[in-house]
């Protein structure tokens, strides 16, 4: 079958679900059945075109279809191991939110305008990961944050939701802008919008033969873009908001669309590779952010804002481990996260469960400098058992060892709480789920990287900067860990209540940000303030009312 | 201490100020936590007020509303379900406007339901909101929310910011000396006013009452003001009040939690002072003192009170009309029975207790609070303390342990539990902790996968049911309870001898089940089955304090068929005979199945006979289900469909619950026996003539008549004012502090019910009206009852409830009046 055909079958997906977009407007209300019945027949397409598009690549490793467009700029669809993976995990998200919408909603006076933003939505992401071209790439960017949009003011008298939107408005447009300016930078430098060119391009030469304006420029830009779609620090306050719309929306962005940001970095990964300022940039940015907001996570008390800082966390880990080069261990966790997320947003309601199971009585624990020494020492061990069995090269898979070393991070904390129970059971089953834990990093970590040896590139020594920065972030994050292993230990004294404090409040950076929007505002149209509230009650009632009459 | 400023408007301190804070605090009711969601009637604190003059104030204080809006009533009338002569008796009863019903009618058709609402009074923080076109209400909702999630968290945050162990207002001031969000937001000095604020709550009352120039008059509507606009978390402080003053302590959170309100109203006015914000609070202070004189309610907001009272009186009207139609005589003599059944009084019961009596005539069914009288404590194996399976009303008697069999399998099971716990919560430090979480997802995150789509078929939980968290299967299987006296944790456990017997006796009695018992006794508790779902425990037993029924039942049943307690009825004239068997059972409303716990203790003779009853039980489940799908608009394959629900992590509405619950039949099940209530009558068996002293009639009208009520009241409110008394979209919930939802991020702590679970999308699955208790007992000895119990007389009076007696014909022959007199009501 010709390599033009396959590719194209591919764009069925979205187009499905852009059918179904458009079929909403038909039958935009209550009780949609027509709408409900499409969204799931789109996903279940989606699933299968996605298994028919892997077995060719499988085969052939690269299909591209023929460009429509002009001067080697505009719409072409990409199939490779990269696009085809994202292509499924978004299919698989899509029909679980899906099904779950169909019966959420249910009731909803406008089920079938939020089922059809859901389908667009689905269907820009999709045409996202299948982007050959950076004018279809672009094209599809800009598309999943306007219909995102949306989604997020599907109840657009709340005025959470407005502020919300218009913060995450503004970065989207800045983050258009930075990639309309990477994306022109590289279209200059290279003559070509279509990725497989400019890729083979950069392989075929040898580093530093290129100008500041063809790669490195572009990706500092292309950083900038990514750092804005995934809601990095200081930019994070939209997302730990945008509950103010059904939960399988927050799903949906939690586990869909905000991966956009690493996925980006990792499409263009040949052009971060030969830059050398922007993936320290990403560290830097991503470190912290994974670090500020896997914190600020600890000291939330509603699940859905500490699901979304935990979000937050999760992007900042993966774009760090890119900026570190490991693309597949990035896209590892980014895929992972996905399946997560979304289980964790759309089991919200479980939260008063877990506490009902909570009561059961509660064992002392004590921390020891032996107890913590020898936890640590023990996760020391398993890992680096592996890593020798495994074959592991400390030069040129440095990337690999900062992640294995966060991996013994984790596990320390599993070992050192284990310890802390004096109980030879406990201790037992801790082994052996870090056991599984070690296991399934290093099966998960090689196949990600068998999946995508084509499309990303290899593992290499990295330069001085980014073992530098590895080793501070390191460090840092060690040194969390490790705080956290004695807290049981630490009295609380003012200074670390107050930090607690600054923490959960972000550092303050979304207070800022309400304060440039002009959150407070009550002259825009959106807000209204708690004295008129009974009258949006009413009008609620009234539209309640609206079928009886 | 001499104050300098001169001041003349603080006139009250100390003792007295006290005393107007805790009388604002007490026009607040209780919410429950989600972990045991107890139904709360929201207008409790008012009750002593007449239902109109409530509605007439919380407009004016809360800009809360009572009514639905006029187009729902004239629907009603359209429909022909408000009648002319309901309006003409409403307009009769209540109107200073002298009107006939067409003129009445024609006026309502004319106005829509764009009518302003009468303006509510203001406090300085709306004032400001006003004069600064800043939405400072907003903002201070947050705040007070952030910090009181921090403050009163279950254990949802890892890190708690707030100080829990420091007292209520003490932790506030910490923290917000602290927090620069409202400097951030405009808020200049913010911190510095609270920090210059005295470190006792009631001085630092006193000084921000100076700053705002408060004076004694305006403060009960002020505070009352202060305490609606964050309604939700007022209520979870008042519950904590509750709770402490029942076992015997001190009230305060309450009052605390209103002193953190005046200061932030007082830090604000010191940030945001003008000349112009000045004058307008002084403005808006004229308004607390101005609408104390007014008497009247608004004319709107009295024409919508007229409709509702109209559709009251439809819906009264339609009920003794249901009792007209049948003659239901009670029968002559004791037949022999097969079986008695033992339902909660619960509405949902009652669907059942029909399909099960039609399936099998030789069943009888008798209707009492779902805890059958045995008030206990219950610890769930391995757990720390027990949990109060008893009416919030009441305190908790006996505490009894849950087991699994045997001894040897208890303490496995208990090892067992424990030992999953602690390693569920190593593997939460490292899922869960920073930095440790990514070390979490990488490799781990992909097993969600597979879980997302068995998860989504129903085919697991998302989270283990907290009742079998921990435990075997086979274990949960073989529950049990011991009333062998023990001791566990310093505290005694079980139940002695003496007492068993003892409250047997009490519980048969007040059941009116003391002679002809069947060959089974089925004493069936109920509870719901959902998944995801944070209301859940809303939809379980009310009467065991917003858990499942099953202990109540089980220590009954194990009760009841103790030998030795049979022998000591046996010595007080009760005789229960030999081959008798109480069943402890559950009844699950989300599905309409029963389950019988304790099959093993049927002796074998009978066996045959237990499988003709669980055949019984089965086909009454089916048909059951059967009537409830037409409500649920379930048209085929009802069985796996209404099944399906009860596993369906995206449901937001698995089962109705109580919605539709409007009315409480006091009587002997012959007296309903032939009626179709359609699952929204509670029903209480009682036969007066065998209650001496009324002793068992006092019990009912001051505990479950209070507690339907309440039942009644909270979904009234959900319905009316979903906004202030209910909570929201179930689409947005968003659980916070493991006790309760925001709807969406920030806000306040939302009390009631979700819209999911009074609305269908189209129509009101709950219709607001007032609970219609119907009573066969004399007038002059529920009179004696109601004089006794000013509350409930209250409630009667004050026509939060109608209270009617019932004949020996079986019909409604009276209506309570008030003030301890009735009226006969004319056969139609």
């Amino acid at each position: 079958m010709s390599e033009n055909i396959v590719a194209l079958t591919a764009l069925l997906s979205p187009a499905a679900f852009a059918a179904t977009a458009v079929l909403s407007w038909i039958q935009p209300g209550f009780k949609p059945g027509l709408v409900k019945s499409m969204s799931l027949f789109s996903t279940i397409l989606s699933i299968a075109l996605v298994a028919w598009s892997g077995y060719f690549v499988f085969e052939r490793g690269l299909l591209q279809s023929a460009l429509i467009g002009v001067n080697d700029l505009g719409f072409s669809i990409r199939l490779d191991s990269l696009s085809t993976l994202m292509l499924g995990l978004i299919a698989l998200l899509g029909f679980i939110i899906v099904k779950f919408s169909n019966n959420y909603l249910d009731g909803d006076q406008h089920q079938g305008a939020f089922m059809g933003r859901l389908a667009a939505t689905i269907a820009s992401v999709q045409l996202l990961v299948l982007s050959g071209n950076l004018g279809l790439l672009f094209v599809s960017w800009i598309l999943t944050s306007i219909s995102l949009h949306r989604l997020l003011v599907f109840y657009p008298e709340r005025p959470g939701a407005q502020i919300a939107a218009r913060k995450k408005f503004i970065l989207a447009r800045l983050g258009d802008m930075s990639l309309f300016f990477a994306f022109l930078l590289l279209y200059r430098g290279f003559s070509s919008g279509n990725l497989e060119v400019i890729f083979t391009a950069i392989k075929n030469s040898p580093s530093a033969h290129f100008s500041f304006m063809t790669v490195e420029a572009p990706a500092l830009f292309l950083v900038l873009a990514a750092l804005l779609k995934s809601a990095q620090f200081p930019t994070h306050g939209w997302l730990i908001e945008v509950m103010e719309t059904p939960t399988p929306v927050s799903a949906l962005l939690h586990a869909g669309l905000l991966n956009a940001g690493p996925f980006l970095i990792i499409r263009m990964a040949y052009v971060m590779d030969a830059s050398s300022v922007a993936p320290i940039l990403l560290m830097v940015v991503g470190g912290f952010t994974a670090l500020f907001a896997s914190v600020a996570y600890l000291t939330q008390t509603s699940i859905k804002t500490a699901l979304g800082y935990s979000s937050v966390a999760h992007m900042g880990f993966s774009l760090m481990v890119c900026g570190l080069g490991a693309y597949p261990a990035a896209m590892l966790h980014l895929v992972a996260h996905s399946f997560y997320k979304a289980h964790a947003f759309l089991s919200s309601g479980s939260v008063i469960d877990l506490i009902r199971a909570s009561k059961v009585t509660r064992t002392n624990q004590t921390v020891t400098p032996l107890k913590v020494i020898s936890g640590i020492a023990m996760a020391l061990t398993l890992y680096a058992g592996f890593a020798l069995i495994w074959g592991i090269d400390p030069v040129n898979e440095f990337a690999l060892l900062v992640v294995g070393a966060v991996i013994v991070m984790g596990l320390a904390r599993l070992f050192t709480s284990a310890l802390m129970v004096k109980s030879g059971a406990l201790l037992l089953q801790t082994s052996l789920l870090s056991l599984m834990v070690t296991v399934a990093f290093f099966t998960l970590e090689s196949s990600a990287r068998y999946l995508l040896a084509n499309q990303v590139p290899e593992l290499a020594l990295p330069g001085w900067g980014k073992i530098i920065t590895a080793g501070v972030l390191l460090l840092v994050f060690g040194l969390v860990v490790f705080i956290q292993i004695i807290a049981p230990q630490l009295t609380p004294n003012p200074y670390y209540r107050s930090l607690a404090i600054h923490v959960r409040n972000g550092f303050y950076a979304n207070a800022l940000f309400d304060r440039l929007v002009g959150a407070l505002s009550v002259n825009t149209a959106s807000t209204k303030p708690e004295m008129n509230a009974f009258e949006t009650a009413k009008a609620e009632k009234k539209e309640l009312q609206e079928q009886l009459v | 201490m001499k104050d300098l400023v001169l001041t003349p408007t603080i006139t009250i301190q100390g003792e007295t100020l006290l005393k107007v804070l805790r009388q604002a605090c007490k026009k607040i009711a209780p919410v429950w936590p989600l972990e045991n969601f107890v139904a709360v009637n929201p207008y409790l604190g008012l009750t002593d007020q007449k239902f109109d003059t409530a509605a007439q104030n919380l407009a004016r204080i809360g800009g809360s509303t009572m009514t639905l809006p006029i187009s729902f009533y004239l629907n009603k009338i359209r429909e022909g379900k408000i009648t002319h002569q309901d309006l003409t008796t409403a307009l009769y009863a209540k109107s200073t406007l002298k009107m006939s019903v067409d003129a009445f009618i024609k006026h309502l058709e004319l106005l829509d339901d764009q009518v302003q609402d009468p303006p509510t009074i203001a406090t300085l923080i709306d004032v400001a909101t006003q004069v600064s076109a800043k939405d400072w209400n907003r903002f201070y909702t947050s705040r007070i929310s952030v910090w009181a999630a921090s403050y009163f968290d279950h254990g949802q945050a890892m890190w708690a910011a707030a100080d829990q162990q420091a007292g209520l207002f003490s932790a506030w001031k910490a923290e917000a000396a602290v927090d620069r969000t409202p400097e951030i937001a405009g808020l200049t000095g913010f911190r510095k006013a609270v920090s210059a604020l005295p470190a006792d709550a009631l001085k630092a009352v006193q000084s921000a009452l100076n700053i705002l120039e408060l004076s004694a008059t305006d403060l009960p509507d002020y505070l009352h003001r202060l305490l609606l606009k964050v309604g939700g978390w007022s209520a979870h402080a008042a519950r904590l009040d509750w709770d402490s003053e029942l076992y015997g302590g001190q009230d305060g959170k309450l009052i605390e939690f209103l002193a953190v309100l005046i200061c932030w109203e007082a830090c604000l006015f010191q940030c945001l002072e003008t000349p112009v914000l000045r004058v307008m609070w002084t403005q808006a202070q004229k308004g607390f003192s101005a609408s104390l004189d007014q008497t009247e309610p608004d004319q709107p907001l009295a024409e919508k009170l007229i409709l509702q009272e109209a559709f009251d009186l439809a819906a009264q009207r339609e009920i003794i009309e249901k009792f007209q139609k049948v003659t239901n005589t009670l029968p002559k003599e004791n037949t022999q029975v097969k079986a008695q059944a033992i339902f909660c009084i619960d509405v949902r019961s009652e669907v059942y207790r029909r399909n099960l009596e039609l399936v099998d005539q030789g069943i009888e069914t008798i209707g009492f609070a779902g805890f059958f009288a045995f008030p206990i404590k219950y610890i769930p194996i391995a757990h720390e303390v027990g949990e109060a399976q008893c009416p919030v009303l009441i305190k908790t008697g006996p505490t009894l342990k849950e087991e699994i069999g045997d001894t040897k399998s208890t303490q496995q099971a208990y090892q067992n539990r424990i030992l999953n716990r602690r390693v569920y919560q190593v593997w939460k430090s490292f899922r869960a902790g920073a930095i440790s979480c990514f070390s979490f997802v990488s490799p781990i995150g992909l097993s969600y996968l597979p879980k997302l789509f068995t998860d989504s078929f129903g085919l697991t939980r998302p989270v283990p049911h907290p009742d079998q968290a921990g435990l075997k299967a086979k274990d949960s299987k073989n529950k049990s309870i011991s009333l062998e006296v023990a001791t566990h944790n310093h505290e005694t456990v079980g139940i002695p001898i003496e007492q068993r017997i003892q409250m047997a006796k009490t519980a048969l009695s007040a059941m009116s089940l003391t002679d002809n018992f069947g060959a089974f006794v089925l004493i069936v508790g109920h509870g719901s089955t959902t998944v995801n779902n944070p209301y859940a425990t809303g939809l379980d037993c009310g009467a065991c304090g917003g858990h499942t029924g099953e202990a109540n039942a089980r220590t009954a049943a194990a009760v009841l068929n103790d030998a030795a307690v049979r022998k000591g009825l046996k010595d007080e004239k009760m005789v229960i005979p030999d081959n008798t068997v109480f069943l402890a059972c559950l009844h699950d409303t989300t599905t309409d199945e029963i389950h019988i716990f304790n099959e093993q203790e049927v002796p074998a003779n009978q066996s045959e006979a237990l499988l003709d009853l669980k055949k019984t039980l089965a086909q009454a489940g089916h048909a059951t289900r059967t009537e409830r799908a037409l409500r649920m608009a379930i048209d085929k394959d009802v069985d796996s469909a209404i099944k399906g629900r009860s596993k369906d992590w995206s449901q937001v509405r698995p089962e109705w619950g109580l919605a539709g619950c409007h009315a409480f039949v006091v009587a002997p099940r012959a007296r309903t026996q032939n009626l179709d209530f359609g699952g929204q009558s509670f029903l209480h068996s009682y036969e007066w003539k065998k209650d001496n002293g009324f002793g068992i009639l006092e019990l009912i009208m001051t505990a479950p008549m209070v507690v339907t009520s309440w039942i009644n009241l909270q979904y009234y409110a959900s319905t009316v004012d979903n906004k202030h008394f209910g909570s929201g979209n179930k689409t947005l919930h968003n659980v916070t502090a493991g006790l309760g939802v925001l709807e969406g991020f920030s806000g306040d702590l939302r009390v009631g019910l979700p819209l999911q679970s009074v609305h269908d999308g189209e129509n009101y699955q709950h219709e607001p009206v007032r609970l219609k208790v119907i009573i066969e007992a004399p007038i002059a000895a529920m009179n004696t009852i109601l004089e006794k119990h000013e509350s409930v007389r209250n409630l009667c009076d004050n026509e939060w409830i109608h209270l009617f007696k019932m004949d020996e014909q079986g019909q409604v022959s009276h209506r309570y009046a008030g003030n301890l007199t009735w009226e006969v009501l004319g056969k139609s």
